[in-house]
């Protein structure tokens, strides 16, 4: 139980990643807003399900990140309930792969709008009520393709790189005032958004790993779980890798 | 319902657990289940007792053993007492250390191989003793403790930080060919933290190092004890070949 009693804010918890995260902050004690883009019957009955095993509150909060209005109006539902909020976790995100002299000037903003400009508008909101309370812990979810560079992956791996900056940036903002701001880099993980991959670039990708298997959502999640909880009350402004000790 | 431990039933080697870090690791992992090999150089009867005390509390095995690291016989001897219990290995926890601070153009001949001997040549043949134990389950996380001074490099400190820079790209080495036999090696990278070593520096550089921490405050011995729980458990089941800095944002 890492986490008894912490209020936590998650995206992206409809599968993968997310889906795997709100399911481990909920066995461990935390009550989670869960964000998710639209709502589903089966999105729903989980988070009930998970609320009544493991004793906390889990309240699903439907918003596109595209939509500006949307998120202000999602914060205002989070702030209108006057609870600490402890732990920001930024999971939603988006790829659209394509060599680089074939990458639309919109296609690479809807990238960026996605995975760092909505992040950003939402974490400020956040961060404020943290800064409030003196605490908390914000985690985005970088990419190894931010550090090591990608094939095809010009909007992504840039769009995740500047999420690196910013926890960085906000790590030597905020930690003074008791948030503590890092990141997690994933690598190859078993998830929808690798499901497109073809076969034999997967394969590629595991000769190159020390441990040689695909990660699974479960095992980002419970870096994330590390780096919400106060086993890592003095790590701050970090980039850990999530990806078998891929070279 | 009982909780379950993260380290429930797992046996670990602690090195350097007479005081600071490693004393504070030993605790933190009787606590979360797991039994323990606490090393240390020298016999002591409050260590003893404070060992004791451990195993009643957490219901778990904490042991001395005894050896001084730079002398290889005795290590030899601690490995094979280790060995005569039979028992599966399955966390490595290389700790202990010396620091020496001294100007580049300072530095004796005999400190820079003492320096070099304790934090790199020791461990290094130590995890070799250990890995042929943990080769034999297929399974094991090792866990060298290094130094932001390793990453970074500080003025007056070239030996202590080329001995924890050695002893990081050791463990990527050892993460790259053990990885696939289930075995993960991992550093951490604490930066000033309250120990017995601060007394090497000033107050000033030390206030100063503090100052220049995004959290400023210096770690805890706590602090660095849970990242190696972290490491040491199933939460980090996918993290090998990582430098993980606990250093409150330098």
């Amino acid at each position: 139980m890492l986490l008894q009693g912490k209020n936590a804010v998650i995206t992206g918890c409809l599968q993968g990643i997310g889906g795997a995260t709100l399911e481990n902050f909920a066995k461990n004690g935390s009550n989670v807003w869960a964000c998710a883009l639209t709502p589903t019957d089966e999105f729903e009955a989980t988070c009930k399900k998970l609320a009544e095993e493991n004793n906390v509150w889990i309240k699903p909060i439907y918003f596109d990140l595209l939509n500006q209005d949307q998120i202000k109006a999602a914060l205002k539902q989070i702030a209108s309930e006057k609870l600490p909020v402890h732990i920001l976790v930024n999971i939603a995100g988006m790829t659209k792969d394509a060599i680089f002299h074939m990458i639309s000037m919109d296609q690479m903003r809807l990238v960026f709008e996605v995975n760092f400009f909505s992040q950003m508008f939402l974490t400020q909101y956040i961060t404020k009520l943290m800064v409030r309370q003196k605490e908390g812990s914000v985690i985005f979810i970088s990419s190894i393709s931010a550090l090591d560079g990608s094939y095809g992956q010009l909007s992504y791996s840039s769009s995740k790189a500047a999420l690196i900056g910013a926890t960085k940036t906000l790590s030597v903002e905020l930690a003074g005032k008791g948030v503590r701001v890092n990141a997690i880099a994933p690598g190859v993980i078993a998830t929808d958004m690798n499901k497109v991959v073809p076969e034999d670039i997967i394969q590629g990708h595991i000769k190159q790993m020390s441990i040689k298997r695909l990660g699974e959502a479960n095992e980002v999640s419970k870096a994330i779980l590390f780096l919400a909880s106060d086993l890592s009350a003095y790590i701050t402004g970090q980039i850990i890798r999530v990806d078998g000790g891929i070279k | 319902m009982m909780e379950a431990r993260l380290l429930e039933g797992k046996n670990a080697i602690v090195t350097g657990c007479a005081r600071g870090i490693g004393k504070c690791i030993v605790d933190t992992l009787a606590q979360n289940g797991a039994n323990v090999w606490a090393c240390a150089r020298c016999k002591n009867d409050e260590f003893e007792n404070t060992l004791q005390a451990l195993s009643v509390k957490y219901h778990v095995v904490v042991k001395p053993v005894y050896f001084d690291l730079v002398d290889k016989d005795q290590m030899k001897t601690a490995v094979k007492l280790i060995m005569s219990e039979k028992k599966d290995v399955d966390i490595l926890v290389n700790n202990a250390g010396i620091t020496y601070n001294a100007l580049f153009q300072m530095s004796t001949i005999d400190k820079i191989n003492e320096v070099l001997d304790v934090n790199f040549v020791s461990p290094f043949l130590f995890t070799q003793y250990i890995v042929k134990l943990m080769l034999r389950k297929k399974s094991g996380s090792i866990i060298n403790i290094a130094s932001s001074a390793g990453i970074d490099g500080n003025a007056g400190r070239a030996i202590y930080g080329a001995s924890k820079a050695a002893l990081i790209c050791a463990t990527k080495s050892l993460a790259e060919e053990l990885g696939d036999q289930g075995i993960r090696a991992n550093a951490i990278a604490p930066g000033i933290t309250k120990t017995d070593m601060l007394a090497s520096m000033t107050v000033e550089v030390i206030n100063e190092t503090v100052m220049n921490t995004d959290m400023k405050r210096a770690g805890e011995t706590n602090d660095i004890a849970n990242a190696v729980l972290f490491l040491a458990s199933d939460l980090s089941s996918y993290i090998t070949g990582q430098v993980i800095r606990v250093d409150g944002g330098m």
